[in-house]
């Protein structure tokens, strides 16, 4: 399988005023089309940072990201901002979606930075909501839905602009357990259907039985990899 | 795109309203300043021409007093005397002269009494002046006949002084009867509009103003110079006075429809100088609301800016985004103070006309308000630029974390 996501030698240093705190610490990876896959880790362990890294939200202080052929480090700003439109979907443990905007508008927005025409987004944007389940959601904004239901938003939010790569931070992390499950079902179901490389950061061990592989990562540092997953739920 | 952008931040807006409002109202008041001066100055601008227009260019008018000191001739204290009025005459290129005077007295109408400005007019000579030179004409009626006790009403004296005048009526000017024969045609102003004119000799006998003039109108004929008659005329008086009241030499002012409009336009000048200054300010201080509340927003929502720059914004989209923002609190408050600044230019304008009688027409142009509305529209995105930049230099990992 071709190779999505690839980290050569990456490190992180954040400037914290005169202190210099290195969040990666030499990370090599190789991520294929259509992998699965978690990275554990407890916090501070750099995971967040990582997946910023690979969401071109950031860019590596030291080595290379080659994200679907571009090297990241060498693309301005608003290239990134592109790359992130088209290429990365975005789950995040706070959802974020905009509170002034309703569950249909939330996942309209990345359409239209894509100038995606304005017929085909809002169908689109119909057909992810009622694929997560929300149909009867659409017009609601974001305090009008359950923490459950707004992270539906935010999924089908990263899945508009239809990206190869699925990034999610800690999506269970704001949501009790029953949710939860329910949360990892859609997410691996969706996964079965689109085939979508994706990864999702967490330091719920748990949340690794879902997926076929998972690193840990400890200190800036991969600690394991490549572990052929036996035990997969589904 | 644009479209998407501009529904965004109205909604923006709408999640925080009474700081929106509060910024707009500060817009609304540079605005309004601007406009109200704008319409009613032009309007001031166009009523003196038009009255200064009446006045023919040949026509002198000779004032006691400075006219650099406007109080002075204004309350008719000071006069000018009969050999002034001489000395006036007989400078070469004088066509015919018409020495006004004025003074309120009691007058009588049916039941009614009130105190009303009477001015002498010598019928003979001055009718065809006031007609041909001053452009005075009747709304109906006759002009007034040399030596008899007949009365020509202004506009307001009809009207607003006496209820329901009719011609043929009798007037009683401290007791004694005149006949009214004509009105006048609004003259532009309250002070003539207000008047009753009668024949001066009459007028002398019976106000007791036995000599002199409160003003002297001059006509210079066609192919005389006027700067060099004007230049005469002010000889001539000096001599006179010099020669008649020895070291007193009491001023005068010698002006014409051209200087009378250069002394306008130098006083307009200065009052808008004035204004404009204020306004200016005024719009300084809007603008500064705008970038404060702007910069505000852009902190409180720095988290949103992290998540759209997540899902594919560029910096770009974010600075358009807060520019549309700012841009739309400014244009909105310059739909406000255009609507607050020209509803009040026209009351005042209706104010004056109904109680000075000073004609002015609040000036209402499309062009004054789309460039009321393209001013602060950009006025609003000059002062949400700087914030909106800040929101765009934001790093999106950063923002998303931010708390």
């Amino acid at each position: 399988m071709k190779t999505i996501i690839k980290l050569e030698n990456v490190h992180k240093v954040y400037q914290m005023g005169k202190v210099e705190v290195p969040a990666i610490r030499g990370i090599n990876l190789e991520i294929k089309e259509h992998q699965f896959m978690t990275i554990v880790g407890a916090s501070g362990s750099g995971k967040s940072t990582l997946l910023h890294l690979v969401g071109c939200l950031d860019t590596p202080t030291q080595g290379r990201i080659v994200l679907d052929g571009n090297d990241i480090s060498k693309l301005s700003a608003s290239e990134l901002a592109q790359i992130r439109g088209q290429k990365i979907g975005f789950v995040f443990q706070q959802f974020n979606l905009l509170p002034n905007l309703t569950a249909l508008d939330n996942v309209i927005l990345p359409m239209i930075f894509q100038e995606v025409p304005r017929n085909k987004r809002e169908k689109r944007a119909r057909r992810l909501l009622t694929e997560v389940g929300l149909e009867d959601r659409l017009h609601h904004h974001p305090n009008e839905l359950s923490g459950g239901e707004r992270q539906r938003v935010s999924i089908a939010r990263a899945l508009s602009n239809n990206p190869p790569v699925l990034l999610a931070d800690e999506p269970t992390g704001n949501l009790d357990s029953k949710t939860s499950k329910k949360i990892m079902k859609l997410i691996t179901d969706l996964y079965k259907k689109e085939g979508k490389t994706m990864i999702i950061v967490t330091h719920d061990p748990k949340i690794s039985e879902y997926t076929e592989e998972d690193i840990h990562l400890k200190d800036g540092q991969i600690i394991s990899n490549g572990r052929e997953t036996s035990k997969v739920v589904w | 795109m644009i479209r998407e952008y501009f529904k965004i931040s109205i909604r923006n807006l709408k999640t925080r309203p009474l700081r929106s409002w509060l910024t707009i109202i500060g817009i609304v008041i540079g605005v309004f300043l601007i406009i109200i001066l704008i319409s009613l100055g032009s309007g001031l601008e166009g009523a003196i021409n038009k009255q200064l227009q009446m006045m023919g260019p040949k026509v002198v008018n000779i004032l006691p007093g400075e006219i650099s000191n406007m109080m002075t001739t204004m309350t008719g204290s000071l006069k000018l005397s009969d050999e002034d009025i001489e000395a006036v005459k007989k400078v070469r290129g004088i066509e015919k002269t018409l020495p006004m005077l004025w003074k309120a007295e009691i007058i009588r109408y049916k039941e009614e009494k009130q105190a009303t400005l009477i001015s002498g007019v010598p019928w003979k000579e001055g009718a065809s002046f006031l007609q041909d030179d001053m452009g005075w004409s009747l709304e109906e009626g006759r002009w007034p006949e040399d030596r008899q006790r007949e009365v020509l009403l202004g506009n307001a004296v009809k009207e607003d002084i006496f209820s329901k005048v009719k011609i043929g009526e009798d007037f009683y000017i401290e007791g004694r009867p005149f006949e009214i024969v004509g009105v006048l045609e609004s003259l532009g102003n309250k002070q003539d509009d207000s008047m009753a004119y009668i024949d001066l000799p009459l007028f002398r006998q019976i106000t007791g103003e036995r000599e002199g003039a409160q003003i002297i109108m001059a006509k210079i004929s066609e192919d005389a110079p006027t700067k060099k008659v004007v230049k005469e005329i002010k000889e001539s008086l000096e001599e006179t006075r010099r020669r008649k009241r020895n070291s007193d030499l009491p001023s005068f002012s010698v002006l014409t429809s051209e200087k009378a409009a250069e002394m306008f336009n130098q006083i307009m000048g200065l009052i808008q100088a004035f204004v404009y200054g204020i306004a200016s300010i005024a719009i300084l201080v809007g603008g500064i609301g705008i970038m404060n509340t702007m910069y505000t927003s852009v902190r409180e929502r720095t988290r949103e800016v992290g998540v759209i720059k997540a899902v594919g914004a560029k910096n770009s989209t974010i600075v358009t985004l807060f520019l549309i923002e700012s841009g739309i609190i400014g244009l909105l408050g310059g739909l406000g103070g255009i609507v607050f600044g020209l509803g009040l230019a026209k009351v005042v304008a209706f104010i004056l006309r109904a109680q000075a009688g000073f004609f002015i027409e609040a000036s209402i142009t499309p062009g004054l308000i789309i460039f009321g509305l393209l001013f602060s529209f950009g006025l609003g995105c000059l002062s949400g630029f700087f914030p909106a930049r800040q929101a765009s230099q934001l790093d999106p990992a950063e923002a998303l974390r931010y708390e």
